[in-house]
């Protein structure tokens, strides 16, 4: 090797050797453990107990089954939010536009043990402010914990609060990238405020949104906190439990560690397809 | 210079003190830390040369972060760790050379001998023993004895669950606002663990070795909460809310492990103080056992720790001795595991608290008659497919119970290899 790139080396080993014990060795061994059965010792070479379980499990099953609903539906709605809060915010009515700016972002710095127990006391099926709400106008109140489909509910409320004025912001950025002489052509042309959103704002916006989208998915995929700390843990009986949460009880509950290896390897893959997905729909067609 | 000096003068008093004084620290959670900290007191009388030191974590931090220190070889433990008996096997399966080894630290033969076989069992590895019986969670009724006055009920005379159930409609009906009873319903198996124990049903065979959780006993137990929500006496509540309901005044009756006494009577207000009272468990038929287990815990040493003698001389002083254990016991309710702390004289006293009944001698006379239970390695695996087919079948997904906890042991057989029973 000539002298000029060992010295590139020896700057880079630092940042090497960190990636290598942290990031490429687990990534390895996490593989190697995925073939072996690691329910009692001395851990056996095992797949049919690791990657036969992940084909057939139930339980697996309806954690994906959870993830893909929020997905599906959290994702969707939290962007068109995103990209309606940021029109407003962009607008030129808006007084105090700091402070209302900061104040769709705050819930993203709040910490997330903090909101989820905001959230367990707000949506407490007898003492809570939004059943008393509920029931002001006539409806019963709904048993947020208890009910499979209102739990899920609740987790994508929760989510999309949290992360809707991040977006926001983000495609607020994105609103100002664009020049203002394009409106101003539009509007010498008659173009109606409607149109200019539809033809000029969206189809300029698109590669922000998608940015958006891309990160959105990944979060879903890896949701946690939400349905640890405010559906007791994916309850009532795993109706919000989310691939990251099942991950986590297989490796830090059962420490069933060869079957929690083939489950990492499952969600990476589906994330990375999912991701693939999003940009071939997102491309620009030339 | 000078500041050199100072500081290479406060290192050496460091390290001399060090050396004279150890420090060990224990993780523990719920009311058994602070009851831990009710014996410093009587242990630094008799060790003033050794410093403990209590760190108060809730139940789930605790079990996480000792699963985890074990994963990474005990890095970053404690000296000694507070785990459940139910759950200790987990440990011992899957991390043997986690937590020390007691008895060449002293806890020889005729030590294991003052504790019961029933709490012994998950702590034996061979002739190893890894950690010391703490305390045992005799399952009790503690109920409102005025919610009950006013609907007219007696709790004597509430003998099966048909019975319990009758007594909630008119308790409910006599008292505005007020739940006949909570479970965690919405994540956990409590009533039904309970239930089933007491039915002699355990989720796995007493060998371990297969699945009995679709078994009759286990079966009766899931009809039991299905009926006490089908009729509105059940509530959903984790154990926070719990606490709330009762200091709330908000339910009747709770159903728990013993050491729930001394959360109860520390959390209810004062003016609660002489309103509850303590039943045995009902049970599903007249002549039926009403007793079962539900949590107890124990202490392990940490094989890592630098302290493992010091900390072994806690152990046996707080756990091993009848004045460690009977502090425990009067301030925070935590019923003994040791033997011979069961015929302190404390025992037969009556409390204030709860009416002037001889509380203990009740919860006490239930420890012949518990059936024990094998937690096995398994023991959160099943418990997480029993807290979904438990929910389903409250939401009616299944024909029957039976079908029910047909469909979890299957599910259960295949997460852990087990065959179920026949």
């Amino acid at each position: 090797m000539r002298p000029r790139s060992l010295t590139a080396f020896g700057f880079l080993a630092p940042y090497l050797l960190i990636f290598a014990s942290f990031w490429l060795w687990p990534i390895i061994y996490s593989f190697y453990l995925s073939f072996m059965s690691t329910r009692r010792l001395p851990w056996t070479f095992n797949p049919k107990m690791t990657w036969g379980r992940v084909v057939q499990d139930p339980a697996f099953y309806n954690a994906l089954e959870n993830t893909l609903t929020i997905l599906a539906i959290q994702v969707p709605v939290m962007l068109f939010l995103a990209t309606l809060l940021a029109v407003m915010l962009n607008s030129t009515l808006l007084r105090a536009r700091g402070l209302i700016r900061f104040a769709f972002f705050a819930p993203v710095v709040i910490g997330e043990a903090a909101y989820a127990a905001v959230f367990r006391l707000m949506f407490n099926t007898e003492f809570g402010v939004i059943n008393k709400v509920i029931e002001s106008v006539g409806l019963p109140p709904v048993e947020w914990f208890s009910n499979p489909d209102a739990a899920m509910a609740l987790i994508i409320m929760a989510v999309t609060w949290r992360w809707v004025g991040y977006n926001a912001i983000i495609i607020l950025a994105g609103l100002q990238s664009i020049p203002q002489d394009v409106y101003e052509a539009a509007t010498l042309d008659r173009v109606s405020p409607r149109q200019q959103f539809l033809y000029i704002t969206l189809p300029l916006l698109k590669p922000v949104i998608l940015f958006c989208l891309v990160l959105s998915v990944i979060g879903s995929m890896q949701l946690f906190a939400e349905p640890y700390l405010i559906t007791n843990v994916g309850g009532p009986g795993g109706a919000t439990e989310t691939l990251g949460l099942y991950l986590y009880r297989q490796a830090f509950l059962n420490l069933n560690f060869g079957y929690a290896s083939a489950v990492a390897y499952t969600i990476a893959a589906l994330a990375v397809m999912i991701s693939a997905l999003n940009l071939w729909i997102g491309r620009d067609k030339t | 210079m000078k500041i050199f000096g100072t500081c290479a003068v406060a290192a050496l008093c460091l390290s001399a003190g060090l050396v004279q004084a150890e420090e060990i620290t224990v993780w523990s959670w719920g009311s058994a830390a602070p009851a831990l900290d009710a014996t410093l007191e009587g242990f630094n009388a008799k060790h003033p040369d050794i410093t403990v030191k209590v760190e108060h974590l809730g139940y789930s931090d605790v079990k996480s972060r000792v699963l985890a220190a074990c994963a990474a070889g005990g890095t970053g433990l404690p000296d000694v760790f507070q785990f459940q008996n139910v759950e200790m096997e987990l440990i011992g399966a899957q991390f043997p050379d986690c937590a020390a080894d007691l008895v060449p630290l002293g806890f020889d033969a005729e030590a294991q001998a003052q504790f019961p076989e029933f709490k012994l069992f998950a702590l034996r590895q061979g002739d190893r023993m890894i950690g010391m019986p703490w305390d045992s969670g005799p399952s009790m009724m503690f109920y409102r004895r005025d919610f009950f006055e006013n609907a007219g009920v007696s709790a004597d005379d509430i003998v099966t669950w048909s019975d319990f159930a009758e007594a909630g409609a008119k308790v409910q009906a006599a008292n505005e606002g007020v739940t006949m009873t909570n479970d965690n319903l919405n994540g956990g198996t409590e009533w039904l663990q309970m239930i089933s124990n007491e039915q002699g049903c355990g989720f796995f065979s007493s060998d371990g070795e297969s699945i009995t959780v679709n078994q009759p006993g286990c079966v009766a137990a899931l009809d039991v909460v299905k009926t006490m929500v089908d009729a509105e006496l059940m509530t959903a509540g984790n154990f926070g809310e719990r606490v709330q309901n009762l200091s709330a005044g908000s339910v009747a009756a709770l159903m728990s492990g013993a050491w729930f006494e001394g959360i109860l009577r520390n959390n209810a207000p004062e003016d609660q103080s002489g309103k509850w009272g303590v039943m045995a468990m009902p049970s599903v038929t007249e002549d039926g056992v009403r007793a079962a287990n539900y949590g107890g815990s124990l202490l392990a040493i940490a094989n890592n720790s630098d302290n493992k003698e010091a900390a072994y001389s806690y152990l046996s002083y707080a756990l091993g001795t009848n004045e460690g254990q009977i502090t425990m016991l009067r301030e925070f309710g935590l019923v003994p595991s040791l033997v011979s702390a069961l015929d302190d004289p404390y025992v037969n006293e009556p409390s204030e608290f709860w009416g002037g009944q001889k509380v203990w001698e009740l919860v006490l006379s239930r420890l012949e008659i518990i059936e024990p239970m094998n937690g096995t390695a398994y023991f959160s695996d099943a418990d997480q497919v029993l807290q979904s087919v438990q929910t389903k079948y409250l939401n009616g997904e299944y024909d029957s119970a039976q079908a029910a906890l047909d469909d979890a042991a299957m599910q259960i057989s295949f997460a852990t290899g087990l065959p179920v029973a026949e």
